[in-house]
């Protein structure tokens, strides 16, 4: 049951894969890479939970906040500059 | 206890994957952060609080309840920053 829920969990984040791949603008392809960084840590937090490894929350934990910077940091060059 | 979270995994991972089609279907890119964003963070809320009640607390410890905050409190803030970049250039539908 826990291996079958981390498979679907890891499944879903093919979906913002197929956004990166062929969105047509940057905006597309920067709200796929935040997507593809929340889903992914889910499935960090999830195996931490389900194996009883609880170093992988800490690394769940960086991830996400790198994911959040690498977003912001893209949406803001995103404003001015070339595409 | 347990059948109870696993019923909010189960419904998390419902909202994760209506959220994907939903980001593959919609082709403008307002509609897809917004999909996105509601569906990644209902999904990720109700993923964690599933976790934390099917292996209880200190199997999972604090930093579950740490990494659903954040993830609650950025999530906003990084769509609200990638609309603002389409809007400031002037991005139709």
């Amino acid at each position: 049951m826990s291996l079958l829920m981390e498979v679907l969990l890891g499944l879903s984040a093919i979906p913002p894969f197929l956004v990166i791949w062929r969105g047509p603008s940057l905006w597309d392809r920067v709200c796929g890479a935040s997507s593809l960084t929340v889903r992914l840590a889910l499935v960090l937090a999830a195996h931490a939970a389900f194996s009883g490894h609880g170093i992988l929350l800490d690394v769940a934990l960086s991830y996400a906040v790198l994911g959040f910077l690498g977003t912001v940091l893209v949406a803001r060059f995103g404003e001015r500059g070339e595409r | 206890m347990r059948i109870f979270g696993e019923i909010l995994l189960t419904l998390g991972l419902a909202f994760l994957w209506v959220g994907g089609l939903g980001m593959v279907r919609f082709r403008s890119p307002y509609v897809r952060l917004q999909v996105a964003g509601v569906a990644d963070i209902g999904g990720a809320a109700l993923f964690l609080l599933g976790l934390i009640l099917r292996e209880g607390w200190a199997a999972t410890g604090g930093l579950t309840i740490v990494l659903l905050l954040f993830l609650l409190f950025t999530g906003p803030l990084a769509t609200h920053a990638v609309a603002k970049s389409a809007f400031v250039r002037k991005i139709r539908d």
